[in-house]
């Protein structure tokens, strides 16, 4: 299927969801207006990627340095999704990104991670090169 | 992607148990009411879900519309900051230009004087020479004749010499006062034995008229710094002590203390016992040209040296003090590691 490749704008996080190489990754920031135009296109290529994947090994970057709450009810959403894809066979590695200094972006990660039984979640901390 | 629904898995959720209510239509009534009750509080649950991220997304967004502005006014800040700062150095390298032009028309104006009187001298002592030369070739020169002829020339050549001294003496002090930073050596040095030196090879000076020198100096003070330059302040100080300070016939004293107000800061106190300097000149003695001995060897530019060297090569600063129990007192402070020179 075809990739979902969208450029970070100002409000919202770059998308590079490479599905033949089951590699997928948001970046940036996410305080969109309105969510439903930057998490509706990644949901429906999302459910239609994983509707395919079977036993396939995929993994997941989240690189986020902000969100709003409507993003983090969306990741929430998308961990379930994901865990549920994992429950059933695939082999998903989350991989949670944050600056060193962010203990806010690195709580998040581990609230996230709390309800997750099936998908591997990392917790990275990187220098951003900002 | 319009039926995008953050809530969709709660609603379904609610579908469901809207279903398994008219599926337990038979069930006892505290169980079917227990159920409405939980369906009822859940429903309310998720719409205040809702309402919450609704609310808290208006305030990140206002909080992120006011970071961003923050943002902008800060840049805006430095870059006002920056214009400010070079504002600052062209005004200073103007006031620099200006001081310069200053003292070039002060020197000029100094040393015309000198170099004036020496021209007359010379004309009059050419005019005398022509006069004596005809006489001798007309082989009609007397003995009084070539008496007043010595005398005119042992005058005239007198004062040349002593005009020209001082045109030389000007143009010497002149060059100090331009104080080219990368001429002069910077390197490490006890301050207190530097300073002991320095008046020691001042001592002739002072020892002639029975002047006693105290220094006061904690040691182990090593400065990274420019040595020249602070015995060149130092000789200025003594060298006005003993011209405007000291009256004659008084035995004066001169007390040199210094001390480490901070860490890395020095500050020197020079002080003597002479007469001091009047309240209305204690503004103005650190100015180019400005002497009370204007015609009788001063030419004013000793102190203004003194300012020069601090606060350029030195990078501190200097202030003048009358101190209650009489005198004059230089306070100089300087770090007692400068910066090096940025050529
Ligand atoms: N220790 C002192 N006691 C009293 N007056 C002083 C003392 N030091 C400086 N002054 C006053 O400050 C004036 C300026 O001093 P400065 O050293 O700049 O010039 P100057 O000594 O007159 O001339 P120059 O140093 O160029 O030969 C002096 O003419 C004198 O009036
Ligand atoms: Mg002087």
């Amino acid at each position: 299927m075809e990739n979902l490749k969208i450029a970070a704008t100002e409000r919202s996080p770059e998308v590079d969801f490479d599905f033949e190489h089951g590699a997928l990754s948001l970046r940036g920031e996410s305080y969109p207006e309105d969510a439903s135009t930057v998490f509706g296109p990644i949901f429906s290529a999302l459910e239609s990627f994983l509707a395919t994947v079977g036993d396939r090994e995929i993994r997941i970057d989240f690189d986020l340095t902000y969100f709003n709450s409507s993003s983090a009810k969306a990741l929430m959403n998308m961990f379930q999704r994901l865990d549920h894809a994992a429950a059933a066979g695939a082999r998903i590695k989350i991989t949670w990104f944050f600056a060193p200094d962010d203990d806010t972006m690195k709580e998040f990660g581990e609230d996230f991670s709390e309800d997750l039984e099936h998908v591997a979640f990392n917790l990275i901390a990187i220098e951003t090169a900002a | 992607m319009a039926d995008f629904n953050l809530f969709d898995a709660e609603e379904k959720t609610l579908e469901q148990a809207e279903e398994l209510r008219h599926g337990m239509a038979d069930a006892p009534a505290a169980i079917r009411d227990g159920l409405a009750t939980l369906i009822d509080s859940y429903g309310r649950s998720v719409r205040e879900q809702r309402r919450l991220v609704r609310v808290s997304d208006r305030l990140q967004a206002q909080l992120a519309t006011v970071n961003h502005e923050l943002g902008k006014r800060k840049a805006e800040a430095e870059q006002a900051l920056d214009d400010l700062k070079s504002a600052q150095e062209s005004l200073v390298q103007a006031e620099k230009l200006a001081s310069l032009g200053a003292l070039v028309g002060g020197v000029a104006h100094e040393i015309n004087t000198p170099v004036g009187i020496a021209l007359s001298c010379a004309s009059h002592l050419a005019d005398a020479t022509q006069d004596i030369k005809k006489l001798f070739e007309a082989d009609d020169i007397g003995v009084d004749d070539f008496k007043r002829y010595m005398a005119t020339a042992m005058d005239t050549t007198s004062l040349i010499l002593s005009n020209c001294e001082r045109a030389a003496q000007l143009i010497r002090s002149f060059k100090q006062v331009a104080v080219d930073r990368t001429s002069s050596e910077r390197r490490d040095f006890d301050l207190c034995a530097y300073i002991r030196e320095t008046l020691a090879s001042l001592g002739p000076h002072l020892r002639q008229a029975g002047h006693t020198v105290s220094i006061d100096c904690p040691g182990g003070i090593t400065m990274t710094s420019y040595p020249g330059a602070l015995s060149q302040v130092l000789s200025n100080f003594v060298m006005n002590s003993l011209v405007h300070g000291f009256e004659p016939g008084q035995i004066g004293e001169i007390r040199i203390e210094v001390d480490q107000v901070e860490p890395d800061q020095v500050r020197l106190t020079y002080a003597d016992t002479g007469r001091g300097i009047p309240d209305q000149n204690r503004g103005r003695i650190f100015d180019p040209f400005f002497t009370t001995r204007r015609g009788i060897g001063g030419s004013g530019l000793g102190l203004h040296i003194v300012y020069n060297l601090v606060t350029g090569p030195l990078g501190g600063n200097v202030s003048v003090e009358s101190p209650a129990k009489g005198g004059t007192a230089f306070v100089v402070t300087v770090p007692q590691v400068t910066a090096s020179p940025t050529v």
